[in-house]
């Protein structure tokens, strides 16, 4: 009797000792897993260089053409990602601590932005919206059609996709040559140099936009969201959004039908949808009205693919631009 | 005025609507009865984990989101046996392994996107094949539905006793695991999670609050599920409302309006008592 309380006592000891045991390596394990992941945001060939954080794919893509060699950058919302459901990391925040400027659109886009910026405790981050010299659009503004606006976006009252026109997309470069320049003012003429080269390239795309869609002013075209406010504008073109200005909506059947007529009455034969997001309701109006469709991106965000491949914002603006003249053709 | 089924999608939005109602709704029943209201919410988010594992490894992300629900389906089941009185706890700690793996993995998935939109989809867009797909889903669990009619009442109140009399508990529980798990991923895919999840519990609430039976519990969920589902469409077709939230909200105010009914005949009935009734009622309830 005495010694099976025995037994039972040093089996409920060695349990108990069992269990710390293995508490104890979970621990240990959990702190080796993170000492493992943990990268500094900035490799160790970002020494010397201006460090920036950019917020979204057009905003790299410009950082990158102005700095050049010049600067380090990082991408907040990764390659792939639909930036309207992404959520900072806390190797975002690290980035930020150790960044000399972060870029972001502004104008509504990163409504993350402001949090972030109010959390971080680098003195030195300069920060840039970089659309701050864009005239912007009302979201209201690009309902010149009466049906065609679309009253619940969550995005703000402006529309933030200012980059899809490219002579946006220039003041946005200028904007950030400035705050590299005044950041880093030995190697202002390189960054002058390089914001130049791409101006060209801006001018040269607007010139391209300007003539390939002269014959189509005035027509609609479908889009997944109302993401072409920009584009419209400056080449005298209509969009008609499945869902609003964020992407992130369920439409509703009465939309649907209402998208479903204009098909018809605005003589439409392409339905756009993006690249980051299923394609399925583009897919069920073109079943119903006998359109096609094809792939127009609202450069958001880029996949890892494109980016090895060698696309960036000026080959996607181009690809853009064929999908567009096949649309209407 | 457009009339509603002048639109190709409009009748495909109504075919499978009904067809997955009743689905819904006899699978609803079941689960109630085991306590495993929430498995819709668990395995429809649990599926996630499929879709990033098949954009991951490079397999078709839908059989991943069907493979994720059968697994997570049967871990509830293997750990609601175990937790005893906390069986309602499996669907909670499967739900939260499914949220959980679904975002790290999503740290990983480099190609494709916002997988969310690829995994829920929308009433109102529905494509061909998913309408085949919800037919012939329709058909095989209806019919295992009624050949399984008996044995599926036992279990769902009380497993033992089912076990006790010859039911092969094991199997049939196998078999209804399956099928909802492979219900609630095709159906979230097709309509959306909000739907499927939704439907699953309050139609079957709302039911209980006047059916007497276990059959006309089933009956009546099915007749609320598929007028909720009808109603919230026509809604949406002619006022411009999200479907998906109309349903929903439609199936709650059946279930309002079904008890506050239950209420107003309670006390209707208790009033034509006998005076000394109605007093003793009153006492009831001032002692409660």
């Amino acid at each position: 009797m005495n010694s099976k309380n025995m037994d039972n006592r040093s089996g409920v000891g060695q349990a108990r000792f069992l269990t710390w045991i293995l508490v104890a390596s979970m621990l240990l394990g959990t702190m080796g897993l993170l000492s493992g992941c943990r990268k500094s945001g900035f490799g160790k060939d970002a020494e010397g260089k201006v460090k920036v954080v950019a917020s979204i794919y057009p905003m790299y893509d410009f950082v990158k053409r102005i700095g050049g060699d010049l600067v380090a950058v990082n991408m907040m919302v990764p390659a792939g990602t639909e930036p309207h459901a992404w959520e900072p990391s806390t190797r975002d925040m690290m980035d930020l601590e150790e960044a000399d400027l972060v870029v972001y659109n502004g104008a509504g886009m990163e409504t993350w932005m402001a949090d972030i910026l109010g959390t971080v405790q680098n003195k030195d981050l300069v920060k840039l919206e970089a659309s701050k010299d864009v005239p912007l659009l009302r979201v209201d503004h690009e309902a010149d059609d009466h049906d065609a606006g679309h009253e619940d976006h969550d995005h703000g009252e402006f529309d933030p996709h200012v980059w899809l026109s490219p002579s946006n997309a220039k003041l946005e470069m200028r904007a950030i040559a400035d705050a590299l320049i005044a950041i880093d003012p030995d190697h202002t003429e390189t960054y002058e140099q390089n914001y130049q080269t791409a101006a060209a390239e801006c001018d040269k795309l607007m010139d391209e936009y300007r003539m390939a869609l002269a014959p189509y002013e005035g027509k609609y075209i479908v889009v997944a969201h109302e993401a072409y406010g920009y584009l419209c504008h400056e080449f005298n073109l209509n969009q008609i959004g499945i869902e609003g200005v964020s992407a992130d909506q369920e439409p509703d059947a009465a939309r649907m039908r209402e998208i479903i007529d204009m098909v018809g009455e605005y003589d439409i034969h392409c339905i756009f949808f993006e690249e980051l997001v299923d394609p399925k309701v583009a897919e069920t109006i073109a079943g119903e009205t006998g359109c096609q469709t094809a792939a127009l991106s609202p450069l958001d965000g880029l996949t890892q693919a494109d980016i090895d491949n060698g696309r960036d914002y000026f080959t996607v603006m181009r690809d853009n631009l064929l999908a567009l003249q096949k649309a209407f053709a | 005025m457009p009339t509603i089924l002048q639109y190709a999608y409009m009748q495909r939005a109504l075919l499978v609507g009904f067809l997955l109602a009743l689905l819904v709704a006899c699978l609803g029943t079941v689960m109630v009865h085991k306590r495993l209201s929430l498995i819709g919410d668990a395995l429809s988010h649990s599926s996630l984990a499929g879709v990033a594992l098949g954009l991951l490894l490079g397999f078709n992300p839908i059989i991943g989101a069907i493979a994720a629900c059968v697994v997570a389906a049967f871990c509830i089941e293997g750990i609601r046996k175990k937790l005893g009185n906390h069986s309602e706890l499996a669907v909670a700690i499967v739900m939260s392994t499914g949220i959980g793996l679904a975002g790290v993995m999503s740290g990983f998935v480099k190609s494709a996107a916002d997988f969310n939109s690829f995994l829920f989809g929308s009433i109102v867009a529905i494509s061909e094949m998913e309408t085949y797909m919800v037919i012939v889903l329709a058909l095989v669990v209806l019919l295992a539905f009624f050949l399984l009619y008996k044995e599926l009442f036992y279990i769902s109140f009380d497993e033992q006793a089912a076990a006790i009399s010859g039911v092969p508990v094991g199997v049939v529980n196998a078999i209804f695991t399956i099928l909802t798990a492979v219900t609630i991923s095709i159906a979230a895919r097709t309509v959306g999670a909000l739907i499927v999840s939704s439907l699953m519990v309050v139609p079957v609430a709302a039911a209980m609050t006047i059916a007497r039976s276990y059959k006309t519990t089933i009956l009546w969920a099915a007749v609320i599920s598929i007028t909720s589902t009808i109603g919230g469409l026509v809604l949406s077709f002619y006022c411009g409302l999200k479907p998906g939230g109309t349903i929903v909200l439609i199936a709650v105010a059946w279930f309002l309006i079904l008890y506050l009914l239950k209420w107003l005949r309670g006390r209707l009935t208790s009033g034509n008592r006998s005076a000394d009734g109605a007093k003793r009622a009153s006492e009831e309830s001032k002692g409660a």
